[in-house]
């Protein structure tokens, strides 16, 4: 019998602000993130994203000139852990990173002010391990848009197959860069508005920004969630689109259902990017695991698409409608949009749940679902 | 500590100029070729008619390069194979080609076929839809190639997921060098999947 793994404090940084309680009040209140943004250094005409405003982040650590805006996200999230649960910096802590594209900002860009050698996400960890001194090298995963929900399976599973660490940090980060937004556009998977995940009218994503982390660890608090199962599968199909019949998806539901002994869902914090097939996909493998009727959110139009953040960004605020018996609504819904009918949430609802299901897919055709219960 | 439930079924290194397969040769060029032309070289000698071989960037070329061979030996993968794979420049020369494209030329342009090769992960598609695995998929990023780390986390995915196969490694490639050791890790075997072997395995082709 493998040890049960919590989830026992989490930090959020985003455009909505600093930590995850006020995320979370923000959401209910109804308050996006996604605005129009007039930026010619990332694209040449208006795009529609979630950025991060400077007084968040500019001057908050020591030595800032030393670091990037991404790095200096990190390591805020990683000090409000750590301050906040009392962490100890030595051998029993790991940091696990997730993230898409890290510092890819700076190369090739003529404005940027470090060596182009800070690209290599190995780097980034070296420089977010020195600044608090931690004995461990931190383990960076780049799994595309799941990495920041397999971060959390791969701590899960480092937790119960080792003792060697006590207490792991999972914080995933990705910022938005020309790099990103011309990359997308070119597969015109951008939205002309805010996007509107599993509605009629949905027309592509919007890409937002956010660090979040979690503090995982053995040893449960009154208000801890367990990581009770995870699956992850490729759909083998395709690298670029997702599968038509959600394979990898399925497969990922599947297991982790079978794995967590089947247990009744009070709701699901699907990937929701707002592409037509994307949303389309999802809905197909949710019919194909008779998860349908559960109801269901996406937050992409309250944060737009955080990459490498955005598992663990959704999970964390998955957590807290869980402890306050609260469902958020799916912002951007109106008509429904996909082949197979799915209860996506309108408005706020309050009601006592136990658990819920994470899923996220990825380019690559990598698909992971988690499932998440109170103690 | 060292003892291991799971062997080596099969593994290759490219390195410099050469392919080697559980330590026979398989294809060994000058080592002033470049990079490309050695990669396709391997791809025409692996005598096989696979078209997608061509868009991919060079990191998935070796790693499907690579794959295939062991295919040959130790295949077919189960479907259930897990991917458990590392590397230091993550997917550095999609990136740089991306990159360059958007901000260095003339007519600024990103084009589609790039950009979806700027996450290391998709040689991991790439080998799923080749080999149909329906599985777990990890790309750890590290500065060198950290036996200490994956031989353990692989041991442990094999029994946390009840599976009997695993393919993993190290993977670096830049624009001329490439450094790249692949196992496939299996149930039945003679060559213990430890650290000591591992180590002995990357080491000898320095």
């Amino acid at each position: 019998m493998k040890a049960a793994i919590f989830i026992v404090g989490d930090c959020v940084i985003s455009p909505l602000g600093m930590g995850s309680t006020l995320n979370f009040e923000k959401l209910l209140a109804g308050e996006t993130a996604v605005a129009p943004l007039d930026d010619t250094t990332l694209a040449e005409h208006r795009i529609h994203a979630a950025r991060i405003a400077d007084h968040q982040w500019v001057g908050k650590i020591q030595n800032a000139s030393k670091y990037t805006r991404l790095e200096t996200l990190f390591i805020l999230a990683i000090q409000n852990l750590i301050d906040t649960y009392g962490i100890p910096v030595d051998r029993r802590t790991l940091v696990i990173l997730s993230t898409t594209k890290g510092n890819v900002s700076l190369l090739h860009n003529p404005a940027a002010r470090f060596p182009e050698s800070r690209v290599y996400l190995s780097e980034m960890a070296h420089e977010i391990q020195h600044y608090f001194g931690f004995e461990n090298q931190p383990i960076t995963i780049s799994n595309a848009c799941i990495s920041g929900a397999l971060a959390l399976s791969v701590a899960r599973q480092l937790l119960q197959s080792s003792d060697a660490y006590e207490h792991v940090l999972v914080v995933g980060g990705d910022e938005i860069s020309k790099f990103i937004v011309s990359g997308f556009e070119a597969f015109q998977a951008l939205s002309d508005g805010r996007c509107r995940p599993f509605d009629r009218d949905r027309n592509g994503l919007n890409l937002g920004e956010a660090v979040a982390a979690a503090y995982v660890t053995k040893n449960p608090t009154d208000d801890a969630v367990c990581i009770r199962a995870a699956g992850s599968f490729n759909d083998a199909n395709h690298i670029s689109g997702p599968s038509r019949t959600g394979e990898g998806l399925y497969r990922s539901i599947r297991e982790a259902m079978r794995l967590a002994g089947e247990p009744v869902l009070d709701f699901i914090s699907a990937h929701g990017t707002a592409t037509v097939y994307n949303d389309e996909m999802e809905a197909i493998a949710l019919h194909r695991c008779g998860l349908s009727a559960i109801p269901l959110h996406s937050l992409k139009a309250y944060y737009g698409h955080t990459l490498g953040a955005s598992g663990l960004l959704e999970t964390i605020l998955g957590i807290h409608s869980l402890r306050a018996g609260e469902l958020i609504p799916s912002l951007g819904f109106q008509y429904p949009g996909t082949s197979k009918p799915l209860n996506v949430i309108t408005q706020p609802i309050a009601r006592p749940m136990s658990r819920f299901l994470k899923t996220a897919s990825g380019f690559g055709g990598c698909n992971i679902a988690l499932i998440f219960e109170k103690v | 500590m060292d003892a291991s439930p799971s062997y080596i079924q099969s593994y290759c290194t490219i390195r410099d100029r050469s392919i080697v397969l559980n330590g026979t040769i398989f294809l060994k060029m000058d080592i002033a070729t470049p990079l490309a032309d050695f990669l396709k070289s391997a791809y025409r000698q692996l005598d096989i008619d696979y078209p997608k071989f061509h868009k991919m960037d060079s990191l998935c070329k070796a790693i499907f390069i690579a794959t295939e061979l062991m295919a040959r030996h130790s295949g077919p993968y189960a479907s259930d194979t897990a991917l458990i794979f590392s590397n230091r420049s993550s997917s550095y020369l999609s990136d740089n080609k991306h990159a360059t494209g958007i901000f260095d030329t003339e007519n600024q342009t990103a084009s589609p076929a790039t950009f979806v090769y700027t996450l290391p992960n998709i040689a991991l598609g790439e080998i799923s839809i080749r080999h149909q695995l329906h599985s777990e998929n990890v790309f750890f990023i590290f500065d060198r190639y950290l036996p200490e780390f994956l031989v353990p986390y692989t041991e442990a995915a094999l029994d946390d997921k009840q599976i009997e196969h695993a393919i993993g490694g190290w993977t670096e490639i830049s624009e001329h060098t490439c450094d790249l050791l692949l196992y496939h890790i299996g149930k039945l075997g003679s060559i213990p999947h430890t650290v000591a072997k591992l180590k002995r395995i990357y080491n000898e082709h320095e």
